[in-house]
Formats: structure tokens, sequence, C-alpha cells
């Protein structure tokens, strides 16, 4: 018999995914352009290549389905019936025999249109006939949707040994014609299949069949259970227990305990002690469901050897096993050796009930996401309301824990003792050599720095202006600061009588008037004080240099400016603005004002225009 | 969470603040901000650079030896828990901070006593010297006029004589 591995077969894709698969690997498997400007052989083989390789995809695809799929007759018959049960022998023959059809088909279209291709004469033509070959390859491919039904089918272990495990649906008590498919396939399973049957039976009644309908049924199919071990379990024991049925109940067990008890005689050798037949479990609390699975691998253990002991061969192999026994050399007896200990921890382990486990009170505290385990439950401290306290780690930007010490407090106390010393020493301690000024002298030393301020601040202002303007000379004395009244002044506040030096200035004055009255003429060289400077208004010293607020109106010529007539001087401004105008609109700071802030500034060169040129901007 | 102090600068590193740099050596620098980070990628020293922790300590600008000192200490060890004991270390860090911020003051204070005599013994040379700026040497008028000064009434002010002009 040819082992078939079902799972090895690879599923078959729907009609619509197939040809969609195949598609999809031609268009990426071959080149893809083509222009009509190409040689045509060019195109022509282009063309070609794509049924060709379509073809051979289809092929390809369709020939591992039927090769995979197993035949009839090589496989189990239980294979075979539940496949005929599913799907019918003839349907899958012929399934498989139009598979194969379409294969030669395909192959036949792909032939035909690559001999018209050969003489395509141009693009447009070429690309037609692919289509329409491609087109009749599809149709073939259609009506091929295969789907597999399984049982539910698992593994356990016993002993040492795998044993499979087949769960069949619930079947029904009707005439055999009339079952359906699900029930066959249980059916053909208890039929050909060389296992043990667990017959559960629902004692509560909750699927809605009472006991008398479940026995019904079980006698309808015992003849299926020839020769096989059989064991009835009784199911929900933890809605309905055995002993709380009714009598008639019972006596319907009882007798399909004895049918089994039946099954177990016919198995051959007496009933051993332990064997059972009818068992209760329950699978939602779980007992009793181990127990169950235990009795049926067991029994089902034993058919298999007895079988195999009454068989042939097996006087083969004896001849070579021989288990060997220690002859025992007196009448001592020698159990295993177990210590005390651990019989005494196995007997405290029975009585001694569950441990409160971390877990149980997280569930009972809402769960995992919810409850949120104390760490500090276990914490061993001298007083146990500590244990849940929060203890700061920073205070006042130090880390509390570096303080932390034992002897703190008496160090504290060592610290304030030696604190209280200091402070006294310091307050011993205040002298000074020098002595501080009277509060008189400290007034006239203010004085004092004042002026000298005043002093220093007027000639640094001078310093600067000096270098970049041209000062006019002093005796064009335009701020009134070498007025005799004010020198009067300054010399009454230093302390000394001006009287005196005022009539010597006067004097003086006075002196070159009287000689200059003379030959008086229209010359304006020698501007008398009052006369002109009466437009002018005084300005603070401050704003020397600046000349922003009060300006004598620019066509009169202060003779120490050096020009000739007012007509001149007017000139010269505009001159002197003209040239500053243009360095101002280009926000320069003056002559040599080179930067450039930003040689390339995006903003301006950057952008489409909609009007005009980009060569220029 | 611990406060850390910068490598540079000697001040604490709040978390959230500095990088650390990890040598090949295994050694740790940590830094409170990009200036010091900055200078120590400089390779400046900081017992050289004037305005760290450091380098005042080095120069006796800033006190250097104190008790105060020892009571912070980076203890490797931990100690059990002891509600009492940690409630007299959060009362003591208080005290030992004024402690030591009084004595930083006296500090000071001392580092800056020649400077007051240095200034009360120049300003008396200036008065001597400079009083020409106020009274003319051959003036005969003695008396000293504080110009324009607002007396309060309270005052005892001296009835000056404003030299009239």
């Amino acid at each position: 018999m040819v082992q078939y591995n079902f799972k090895k077969i690879t599923k078959v894709p729907t009609g619509k995914d197939f040809v969609d698969i195949v598609l999809s690997r031609t268009q990426r498997q071959t080149p893809t352009v083509v222009h009509k400007g190409y040689a045509i052989n060019r195109i022509r083989q282009f063309y070609m290549r794509k049924v060709k390789f379509t073809q051979t995809n289809f092929h390809e695809k369709l020939s591992t389905i039927i090769e995979e799929f197993p035949r009839l007759d090589d496989i189990h018959p239980f294979y075979g019936d539940l496949l005929h049960v599913l799907y019918n022998k003839d349907h899958y023959k012929l399934a498989l025999g139009q598979i194969n059809t379409a294969r030669n088909l395909i192959g036949k279209i792909a032939k035909d249109y690559v001999k018209l291709l050969k003489y395509g004469d141009s693009l447009y033509r070429c690309k037609a006939l692919k289509v329409a070959a491609l087109g009749r390859m599809y149709v073939d491919v259609q009506p091929y949707a295969f789907t597999t039904k399984s049982q539910f089918v698992g593994h356990t272990d016993y002993k040492y040994l795998r044993y499979q495990v087949i769960d069949t649906p619930g079947i029904l008590d009707r005439p055999f014609e009339d079952r359906n498919i699900i029930e066959m396939c249980s059916i053909t399973a208890l039929a050909h299949l060389r296992a043990a049957v667990l017959f559960f039976l629902d004692i509560s009644g909750s699927c809605g069949y009472t006991i008398a309908q479940q026995s019904a049924l079980f006698h309808s199919i015992k003849s299926l259970f020839m020769n096989k071990p059989l064991i009835i379990v009784c199911n929900k024991t933890d809605l309905q227990s055995l002993e709380g049925i009714s009598e008639d109940d019972k006596k319907l067990v009882e007798e399909m305990k004895s049918e089994a008890m039946k099954t177990l005689i016919g198995q051959g050798g007496e009933p051993r002690e332990g064997a059972e037949v009818l068992l209760t479990m329950s699978t939602l609390t779980e007992e009793g469901v181990i127990a169950v699975k235990n009795a049926a691998c067991e029994r089902l253990l034993d058919q298999r050897v007895e079988i195999k002991m009454k068989s042939k061969k097996i006087n083969d192999c004896l001849n070579r096993f021989h288990v060997a026994v220690p002859k025992p050399r007196d009448q001592k007896e020698r159990p295993p050796c177990i210590p005390q200990a651990v019989l005494e921890a196995k007997a405290k382990e029975a009585e001694k009930e569950k441990k409160r486990l971390e877990r149980d009170l997280e569930e009972e505290n809402g769960g995992a996401g919810v409850y949120s385990a104390s760490l500090k439950k276990h914490y061993l401290l001298a007083n146990d309301e500590w244990k849940e306290d929060n203890m700061p780690e920073i205070l006042d930007g130090h880390n509390v824990y570096d303080f932390v010490d034992p002897d703190i407090l008496q160090r504290l106390e060592e610290l304030e003792k030696e604190e209280g010393l200091l402070q006294e020493e310091d307050d011993n301690e205040v002298e000074m050599d020098v002595e501080d000024l009277t509060p008189q002298q400290q007034k006239e030393l203010a004085e004092i720095r004042k002026k000298k301020s005043l002093l220093i601040r007027e000639h640094r202002i001078k310093k600067s202006t000096a270098e970049s303007r041209p000062t006019v000379p002093r005796k064009f004395d335009k701020d009134k600061k070498f007025t005799s009244e004010r020198m009067g002044r300054q010399l009454s506040s230093l302390g000394l009588d001006p009287s005196k030096a005022m009539e010597r200035v006067r004097s003086k004055s006075r002196g070159r008037k009287r000689e200059r009255s003379i030959d008086h003429g229209g010359d304006d060289m020698n501007v008398d004080d009052d006369g002109s400077n009466k437009k002018m208004r005084v300005r603070s010293l401050s704003r020397s240099g600046s000349r922003s607020r009060s300006r004598p109106p620019t066509d009169v010529v202060v003779p120490g400016e050096g020009f000739k007539d007012s007509a001149q001087k007017i000139k010269a401004f505009k001159l002197g603005k003209k040239s500053v105008q243009k360095r101002n609109k280009d926000a320069r700071k003056g002559e040599g004002d080179r930067v450039i802030p930003t040689l390339k500034p995006k903003h301006l060169f950057s952008g489409k225009r909609s009007n005009g040129k980009t060569t220029r901007r | 969470m611990r406060l850390e102090k910068c490598w540079f600068c000697s001040s604490t590193i709040y978390p959230g603040h500095g990088i650390q740099f990890v040598r090949n050596d295994a050694k740790i620098f940590r830094f409170c901000r990009s200036k010091c980070h900055k200078n120590f990628k400089m390779k400046r020293n900081p017992r050289k650079v004037k305005w760290t922790k450091v380098y005042r300590r080095l120069h006796g600008k800033d006190m250097t030896q104190d008790t105060t000192f020892e009571f912070e200490r980076k203890r490797n060890r931990p100690e059990r828990y002891d509600r009492n004991l940690t409630e007299n270390t959060l009362k003591a860090i208080k005290t030992i901070d004024k402690v030591r911020f009084r004595r930083e003051e006296t500090h000071h204070k001392n580092r800056m006593k020649c400077k007051i005599a240095k200034e009360r013994k120049e300003a008396r040379k200036e008065l001597d010297q400079q009083i020409h700026m106020l009274v003319a040497p051959g003036a005969k008028d003695i008396h000293l006029s504080p110009a324009k000064v607002t007396v309060k009434v309270q005052h005892e002010s001296t009835n000056e004589n404003r030299i009239e002009e």
C-alpha cells in the first residue's frame, strides 16, 4: 500500500485565483515592454514567449494537482470510504480526469496560437492573438474547486506510547440509509478502524435526548463494535451523578454495560481485575477524564498485545526475549528504601490544603491589569507600620541617602555646639583700623566724585567728536560757555570772589572793541557774541556733538565755517546730502560699508514668474 | 533618583538635565549644561576657569574644609529603613544647610574685610586731595555748600550760606 501523506497535497486554489496566479507570474517573469517601432521579429518573439510561458505554467500546476491527489485504490479503505462519503468516488475520478483534459487542451491552444503568431504582421495583431490565447486557456481552467473536510484528530500519550484520538460528531438514531454525511463519517470510521470505542452517554439529559433514546441508539449501532474494546462513558456527572438517575435508566445503563462486557470477554481471556467498562466523568470539572483515557488506552494496548501474542511471528521474537530476575539468596525482605522524612512530607502534603499564592490574590482583586502587588509586603523592618512609607530621595538639592547615618543626631549636636562657639567669636571680633567717614564728609566726597565724573564725560564726548568733525574755535562760542558771567558763577561757587576777574575780562574786551570802532566796515570776521547768537538757543552740554534739534537756518553764514556766502553754504549742504542719500537708500552705514548680509537670499532667487523672465529678477 | 554633580562646574544636575559622557575607560563625566560640556570638549581645565567651584575653592574664594561637608557622603551600603532615623535626617539636612550657609557668609566677610579698610583709606585720601573741586585753595569762605540739596525739614540742616552769584 502506497503511503500517501495528505498533508503534503498543495492546496488547490479556486479557479479565479488559479488563473490570477498564473497570469501574474507571466507578467512578472517575462519582459513587459514592447513598442510598435521594434523589429517585427522582436514583437513576435515577445508575444510568443508570453503565450508559451502561460501554457507551461498552467501545465505545471495542473500536473502537480493530478499527481498529488492520490488514486482511490492506493489509499487505505477507510480513507477511500471517507472520500466516497464526502465526495463520491466517481465525482473524484471525473474531476481529476477533467483536470487532465484541461491540461491537454491548454497545450493545444498554445501550440495553435504560437503558430499563428509566427505570421503576425503588426504589434496590434500579435497582441490580439496573445489575448485570445490567454482567454481560451482561462475558460478551460475555470470549473475546479476542490474542498476537503476532515474530522477532528488528535494525539495523546500513555505509557510512553502515542495514541491517536478521533472525535466523531454525534450520531442520530436513524435507519442506515437516512443518515447524512457527517454521520456517515462517524459510521465509516467505526466500521473500518481497529480502535477502542468510547461511547459517550449524556447522563443529565441536557443534550435534549433521554437516556432511553441514547440507549436505543447504542443498540442499533452495536454491531459496529464487534471485536473492539468498548467503554461506556457517562458524561456530565457534575449535573447528574450515576447513582441519582431513575430505576429505568439504571436498567438501561446496565444493559449497555453488559454488552460492553461481552466485548471484553470476546477479547479473550478473563476480565482482569481493574478492567472497567462503565466510567463516569465530567468535562467541566475535569474529574474522571484522565481515568477514562487511561482505561481506553489500557484496553486498546491489551487488545493489540493479545493479537500480537497470537500471531505466528511472535514466536520468533519470544526466543530473543528473556527477562532476568535476580535470584533471592535468602528469605530477607528487601523493600525499596524511602527516607522517613519523605514519607512524613508525603503524608503532610496530603492533608495540607493548597497554599494561597500571590496569583490567587491577584485574581481576587481584579486580575492582572487592575491589581498591582505590593512589593513592600514582606519587608523586614523594626516596626511593621513603616512598610508602606514613601521615603523622600531628594530634599533641597541634596540626596537624602547621603545624609542617612545612625549617629546623625549626635553629630548634629556636636555641630550645633561648634556653631555656637563660632558665633560668639564672631560677635567679639568686630574691629576696624580705619574709621569710616562722617556723613558730612561722605557728602563732600560724593560731590567731588560727581564733578569729576562730569568732567570725564565731557572730555570723552569731545574726544570722540573731535576726530570726526571740525570743532568750532573757541572764540565763536555758540553755547555761551565762555561768557564772563559764567566764569563769575563758577568762581563764586568755588568760594572765590569773582568781581575782580570779571572786571579785568570786561576791560580787555572793551578795549578791543574800542579799537575796532574806527575802521568798522562790513567785516563779518569778528562777530560780536551778542549779535547773531541771539538767534541761537542754549543747548545742553551732552548734546554738543549732535545738531539735531535747534539749528540756525541754513543760509545764515557763520564766519568760522569757511563759506563765502549763503549761496555757497546752501550748495555745500546740497552736495553733502546728495552724496549721502544713495548710500542711505542702500542701508549702508557709510562709504566704507561693503557688507552683504546674505550673498544670495533664497527668496529673491527662487520661484517661477507668472510674467517676465527669471534671468533677471 | 540621584542628584549628581557636574564634573566641570560642580553644580547639581537635576533629573532631565545635562549630558553624561562615558569614556572608553568607563569613567563617567556628567555635565549640567552644554556650556560645561563644550568647555570640557575644548579640554579646558576647570581648575583654571574662573567661574567654576573648583577654581573658587582652589583659590580660597569659597570655603574648602568644614565639618558640614562631612555630613554629605555617598554611602554605598544601604541602610535598613527606619522612620525615626529618616525623620531626624530630614530635619538635620535643613539645619546643616543653615549652618553651612552661615559659615560661608562669614568666610566671605572675612575675605572682604581688607577691602573695606582699603576703601576707606582711599576715600579719605581723595577727600583730602581733591577738595579743590569744591573749594578753591585761596577761598576765604570755607563753608562748603552742597549745591541744590533738598533737605528734609526734620533733618538738622546746617545753615549753609549759599554764596550769591
